[in-house]
């Protein structure tokens, strides 16, 4: 069985026959899979899967085969987007999905990281940020501090912390917080949101576990 | 033709019926008329809704029925007086009723659309007759939305509460059964932006555990998703 999560910067797919989890940019998934998915959830996934499921349940449903509690928050940083569930004796008490300012989120910081050479899962970790109630007023921020001989890597690292505090505020300042997504590799961000609340890294695969109970994760490859 | 909008008392509605027929249109539903540009963009669309279907229907309008009371809105008081002003034939009205007629629709296994469909037409016909009721499974509280597909996501078994069951009830500016929810049932509570029932929907769901959205123009991949999710998790 063909499991995919297919965001608007990378794919998640896996043949749960063999268990291998290929994590590949959304733009190659035509050419590598040019078939159907059997179950499938992600902007991009839509249209090509023989079932869809819709993302929040992919993760709801994918964070509870990964946390014990019954009443716990998780939150999943995408290329574009944030999507949240408070869940109170395992059912949902609060459901929110950000897709508005996606310059808040992953895809500006690869795209940033990108632009100045640096590697976004190695950048610092500062107790400074930038405020990103608005991502392109955050930019423009971090370009003025690079102006004013801050480096880059340093400057990205406040952007992220920045991002991280914005996460932070839109779960509603969990004391602890579950986290689904390619940022749980990022150690800059991990280490910003650690300073506001307890954070335990799912990992990038969470919503193909919610896909199907056949997905156990990664075991080859 | 009879414009009206919100809940105007029935014998004020009938009055206008012995006068001009047979012929009402509800100028809070979107008709696809296009933005008339007088009221702000970023505003309450079913407001923006009554204003651009009065200009688009203009001298087809022989008389407007303005709910402007607790029933509606400040927004609504505040059209009438501008329609009033751009030369419409406007009767405002107040409905202070207070006598609850028990409610079928809004309990009954129809599906979501229909229910607010017939709700919202007895405002200016009585239903025939009473439904047999279902036990709800979810509920939808709030007003009739602008974009009517937000209903779909919704199982039969869904119960109406809110301002809709109060038009049902025939006593539309009763705050009380507006503030009636059945608390085991998982309850959306909708309300359209900028609309000032937004406190009350924010305070409910907080209270029991419910779903609180609200929507500008037409349902988003966002919405859909709390929702869909909503329903298919609780």
């Amino acid at each position: 069985m063909i499991l995919a999560d297919c965001g608007t910067v990378w794919s998640k797919i896996c043949d749960t026959g063999t268990g291998v989890l290929d994590v590949l940019s959304t733009k190659d998934v035509t050419v590598k899979y040019p078939g159907s998915f059997d179950i499938g959830t992600g902007h991009m996934a839509k249209g090509r899967s023989i079932r869809y499921e819709n993302e929040l349940i992919a993760l709801i449903r994918g964070s509870m085969r990964l946390v014990e509690e019954g009443t716990y928050s998780i939150v999943d940083v995408g290329g574009r987007d944030i999507k949240f569930c408070r869940l109170k004796e395992r059912r949902p008490l609060k459901l929110d999905w950000n897709q508005s300012c996606g310059a808040n989120t992953g895809f500006t910081i690869e795209l940033l990281a990108g632009y100045y050479g640096l590697d976004c899962n190695k950048l610092p970790v500062t107790g400074e940020r930038i405020p990103l109630t608005c991502g392109v007023f955050g930019m423009e921020k971090m370009f003025d501090m690079i102006i004013n001989k801050v480096d880059p890597a340093e400057a990205l690292a406040r952007f992220v912390h920045g991002l991280a505090y914005n996460v932070f505020n839109f779960c509603g300042r969990p004391e602890k917080l579950y986290l689904s997504g390619g940022l749980c590799e990022n150690n800059s961000f991990l280490a910003s949101l650690g300073k506001y609340t307890d954070v335990t890294p799912l990992g990038r695969d969470v919503l193909l576990y919610g896909l199907s109970e056949e997905y156990a994760g990664p075991t080859g490859g | 033709m009879i414009g009206y909008y919100g809940h105007p008392p029935r014998e004020v509605l009938e009055e206008a019926r012995a006068r001009f027929g047979n012929d009402f249109i509800d100028l809070d539903v979107a008709t696809g008329a296009p933005s008339s540009g007088v009221l702000p963009r970023a505003y309450c669309k079913i407001l923006s809704n009554i204003v651009d279907n009065a200009v688009n229907l203009g001298d087809r309008l022989a008389v407007i029925v303005a709910s402007v009371g607790e029933e509606k809105c400040d927004g609504g008081r505040n059209v009438a007086v501008i329609l009033e002003k751009m030369g419409f034939n406007v009767v405002q009205t107040t409905n202070t009723n207070n006598l609850r007629r028990p409610v079928t629709i809004s309990t009954s296994g129809l599906s979501l659309k229909e229910k607010l469909d017939r709700i919202m037409a007895s405002v200016v016909r009585a239903q025939p007759r009473a439904l047999p009721g279902c036990r709800p499974t979810h509920g939808f509280w709030g007003v009739p939305p602008n974009d009517y597909s937000l209903l779909d996501l919704f199982p039969p078994t869904t119960h109406v509460y809110g301002w809709t069951r109060c038009v049902e009830a025939g006593v539309p500016s009763d705050l009380e059964l507006e503030l009636h929810v059945d608390p085991e049932v998982p309850t959306v509570f909708f309300t359209q932006s900028f609309c000032a029932k937004q406190a009350l929907a924010k305070f409910l769901a907080g209270k029991y555990g419910g779903l609180c959205i609200d929507i500008d123009t037409s349902v988003t991949d966002s919405i859909l998703a709390k929702v869909e999710a909503f329903i298919a998790l609780t």
